[in-house]
């Protein structure tokens, strides 16, 4: 398994469920809230990720990747609290700054949508491994082409990584400096990016021959080395999540009519 | 026209793909390490469409963020792959009708790529952030519009503007010269015009 990877096996239940329905939990916990229209919906859905995530134990693990979105979060809430176009009602103001009601729910409604989407997802990539979800796509028809390029980027990024240290240690023990004012720094881009990327290309060559001569050029039927066995939970809970969605259009059409 | 989008679809770009996602993850954390106010995170997606074609700069680019969304959680990027793919088309495109010659030809396939970003990432950005880009240069502006009762959708565009052409500039600079420092047995192997001559 590659450090890439966000997966790691505790072989919960959660781990061992098809990726196919992990997704379409997704898909789910994504649309019910904006085809339902209701803010509320929001919090069900994010409630139910957070559960899974604990159930999952990978609540830790999804901190970091919410994390980035605050102060994206807060900045949404500054310009569409101050400046919004609708903005009438003044909510709260501190000093010269007014926050605006209109403005501030609007936000809100951004805000609830981005850490629903991650969350959501969140429970997804910490689950899943990407190896698996490609060998399943690939079994249904997927290109196995686009499976290698998948896969393979799981190899090269670390890879390429590795290199970018060494790279990083030989420059700066020729007297390169990486530090001090923009012009410095943008000085040290080049150097430091054109020899890791030029042998990632030369090494194409070399990967490419490699693969010809193994047949990846062969367009008959491939074989799968592991067989998975399909959870009685899938089926159960895919008709469950699907009933959800079909709920939401109908509620949906029902309140518009 | 129908050589613009012509591809060869086989082991040797196949495996670029990947390489071009590794440098795209490559620019992006030497960017930060240099703390550089750019992204730099589409150089491979460049070189991998001036090599290979738009369709192959495309599929870099989509797949980049796919497997960026995969690897950070962040399910956000996946609705750019639309702007990644865009970029890579639009690179693609223009290097072929030969804007990646000299250097201030380049200026040219710069200016599309940031063009094509700018037109796919606006809507987006309107749709899921009310506007913001996320990126303090960008959201100064982007308030400063709002301030004035600009419309969101210009507001937004601006703010796209003022971060997206600087980066896609410096970007197919720095592809350029990559590029030019490459060496031939590696750039015959994507010359979608070479014939095999075969010798039985």
């Amino acid at each position: 398994m590659s450090g890439l990877s966000l997966y790691v096996d505790q072989g919960t239940y959660l781990n061992r469920l098809h990726p196919y329905t992990k997704l379409l939990y997704v898909l789910t916990a994504i649309l019910v809230p904006l085809i339902g229209g209701k803010k509320i919906l929001f919090a069900v859905t994010i409630a139910s990720s957070i559960l899974l995530l604990i159930i999952g134990k990978t609540l830790k693990r999804a901190v970091p990747l919410i994390a980035f979105s605050f102060t994206l979060i807060i900045v949404i809430f500054l310009v569409q609290g101050l400046f919004f176009h609708k903005n009438e009602i003044p909510l709260l103001s501190l000093g010269f700054l007014v926050f605006y009601r209109e403005g501030v729910m609007y936000a809100a409604g951004i805000c609830l949508n981005i850490l629903n989407m991650l969350l959501s997802f969140a429970v997804f990539v910490l689950n899943t491994p990407p190896q698996e979800l490609v060998e399943e796509l690939e079994k249904n028809g997927f290109s196995s082409k686009f499976g290698y390029v998948i896969n393979s980027v799981f190899q090269i990024v670390p890879q390429m990584m590795k290199t970018k240290d060494t790279i990083l240690d030989a420059q700066r023990s020729r007297g390169m400096e990486t530090e001090g004012s923009l012009m410095t720094r943008i000085k040290a881009f080049l150097p430091l990016i054109s020899p890791v990327v030029m042998s990632a290309l030369i090494n194409t060559r070399e990967r490419a021959i490699a693969l010809e001569v193994r047949g990846f050029g062969r367009k008959n039927k491939k074989t799968f080395i592991s067989e998975r066995q399909k959870l009685k939970g899938d089926t159960v809970i895919t008709a469950l999540l699907f009933s959800l969605l079909i709920l939401a259009v109908v509620w949906r059409v029902k309140s518009c009519l | 026209m129908g050589n613009l989008f012509k591809t060869k679809l086989n082991a040797a770009t196949i495996v670029l793909i990947p390489a071009c996602i590794g440098i795209n993850y490559l620019g992006k954390l030497f960017a930060s390490l240099l703390k550089l106010p750019l992204w730099l995170d589409c150089i491979g997606t460049c070189i991998g469409a001036c090599l290979g074609g738009p369709v192959i700069g495309g599929v870099c680019g989509a797949i980049n963020n796919i497997i960026y969304g995969l690897t950070t959680g962040d399910n956000i990027t996946l609705i750019y792959a639309l702007t990644s793919f865009g970029i890579g088309i639009a690179v693609g495109v223009t290097a072929r009708m030969g804007f990646m010659e000299t250097l201030p030809k380049s200026l040219i396939c710069a200016l599309a790529a940031g063009l094509a970003a700018v037109i796919i990432s606006t809507p987006l950005n309107v749709m899921f952030w009310g506007g913001t880009t996320g990126n303090v240069w960008g959201d100064a502006a982007f308030a400063v519009t709002q301030a004035n009762g600009l419309p969101v959708l210009l507001g937004s565009f601006i703010d796209e503007i003022l971060v997206d052409v600087p980066d896609k500039i410096i970007t197919i600079i720095i592809a350029f010269f990559i590029l030019k420092g490459l060496p031939e047995k590696i750039k015959a192997l994507y010359d979608v015009n070479a014939e095999v001559e075969r010798l039985d």
